[in-house]
């Protein structure tokens, strides 16, 4: 073990912590905007068309590995004349990917909301979209984030498998310092340490959120 | 492109069946280490259950790709370097472990303390009470959420391709890096998955469909 070895490459392995997290906060849009779409078909959606697209999709990724996905988007649709740079097959698959996973979270959270409180709201004169952000979206978001924030560090952490299709991540920049200094186990241990520490902090601010938006209740 | 794959489709076979291996092999592993896991959690002393709780912590706040590397690295100073598929079955068995002892926690805790009581207090040991009354009872209920774990696993055995065993992803990537031509090979290997994952699926909804009613009745 040589710790210095960490040492001489962490400017590099630090840059690649850095693009990690940008494409991992950048990913997150995209894949709320698909998950809320999906949910809004399952729960509200009256065109069976679109409900049975939805499905069929959410299936198809939930037996479908990441890799073969990341795979799929980097080497098939070349073949059909449509290449996507390496960081843009990256957003695109993990979006892809994460997108129903988010919207189950997103359905069940809406689904328990008595459908009475809209009606409720209706009565009261709220409009659909004041009914939505006060009434729903208040009652809904504190229970779909302690299990978002799980999908957006399985995000995080799924992000490394995109250094197979040389987006220059965490990962990737560990490989590179490997390359040079033949030490795996002490960058490996370096970055496992790192994704650690992230993790951490973000379950510690998601749940400072969480406290915050429930800060209400009387336990 | 049909042709191609008919021609292809004998090469994948072996491949699929040791995803099938790797997966089976990995989840033995974990549901056996994630009950130890779930004992040291919940354990009253303060070590053991700080300990269980750095263990979850550590696995889920890794990712799987990173962890497998460390394995295949350390192997070796073990003296059981160049066996890969080892690597990748204790990587992925051991990562899943954690979320069992997590799936085992929740449906223990679910369960009312009083048993327990009732059981010590009628003059079974903690070992008669755990196997007879709290075991059967945790193990049904978190039956939906363990084979949804397994189709996890299923998910996670395409990342021991980067450590070169010959699953079903590798024996494609291989076919791919002859022919030059993804389409073809790349379509059966997405199939194959299908294939897998998706009957575990369907079972999984039926059982949690089932406890479900279990529960409401």
């Amino acid at each position: 073990m040589d710790l210095g070895i960490i040492l001489a490459y962490a400017p590099s392995l630090l840059a690649g912590l850095v693009y990690t997290l940008q494409l991992s906060l950048i990913t997150a849009l995209p894949a709320l905007l698909l998950a809320a779409l999906l949910a809004w078909i399952r729960l509200r959606g009256r065109q069976p068309l679109l409900q049975l697209l939805a499905r069929g999709y959410t299936d198809l990724i939930l037996g479908l590995p990441l890799l073969v996905l990341i795979y799929v988007l980097f080497f098939i649709l070349p073949e059909y004349g449509l290449t996507l740079s390496s960081p843009l097959v990256g957003v695109t698959a993990l979006t892809l990917y994460y997108g129903p996973y988010l919207a189950q979270v997103l359905r069940a959270a809406f689904a328990a909301i008595p459908p009475g409180q809209f009606e409720a709201c209706s009565a009261l004169g709220m409009s659909r979209w004041q009914s939505f952000r006060h009434v729903a979206l208040a009652q809904a978001l504190p229970v779909a984030l302690p299990p978002a924030t799980g999908l957006f560090i399985g995000l995080l952490k799924d992000s490394a498998l995109l250094s197979v299709v040389s987006v220059e991540e965490f990962m990737y920049a560990a490989k590179q310092a490997i390359s040079e200094s033949y030490a795996p186990l002490e960058i490996y241990l370096a970055v496992a340490l790192s994704y650690w520490l992230v993790t951490l902090a973000i379950d510690a601010a998601a749940g400072a959120w969480e406290r915050r938006l429930t800060r209400h209740r009387i336990h | 492109m049909l042709e191609q794959m008919l021609k292809i489709l004998p090469e994948l076979g072996p491949g699929l069946l040791v995803t099938l291996e790797l997966t089976l092999a990995a989840a033995l592993l974990s549901f056996s280490v994630g009950h130890l896991i779930w004992w040291l959690r919940q354990h009253q002393a303060w070590l053991p259950s700080r300990l269980g709780s750095l263990y979850i912590s550590l696995m889920r706040g890794t990712p799987s790709i990173v962890q497998l590397f460390l394995v295949f690295f350390s192997l070796p100073l073990l003296g059981l370097g160049g066996k890969p598929l080892l690597a990748a079955v204790l990587a992925l068995g051991l990562n899943s472990a954690a979320y069992t002892a997590e799936i085992l926690r929740g449906s223990y805790r679910n369960l009312a303390s009083g048993q327990t009581e009732a059981s010590l207090a009628l003059g079974l040991s903690h070992l008669q009470c755990w196997r007879h009354v709290l075991a059967p009872q945790a193990l049904r209920s978190s039956l939906p959420a363990l084979v949804n774990e397994f189709t996890l696993i299923v998910k996670t055995t395409p990342l021991a391709s980067v450590i070169a065993v010959t699953e079903l992803t590798y024996a494609g990537q291989l076919i791919i890096a002859r022919t030059y031509e993804a389409g073809p090979v790349m379509l059966p290997v997405v199939a194959g998955y299908l294939l897998v994952c998706w009957p575990i699926l369907l079972l999984a909804r039926r059982l949690e469909g089932r406890f479900a009613t279990a529960r409401n009745a």
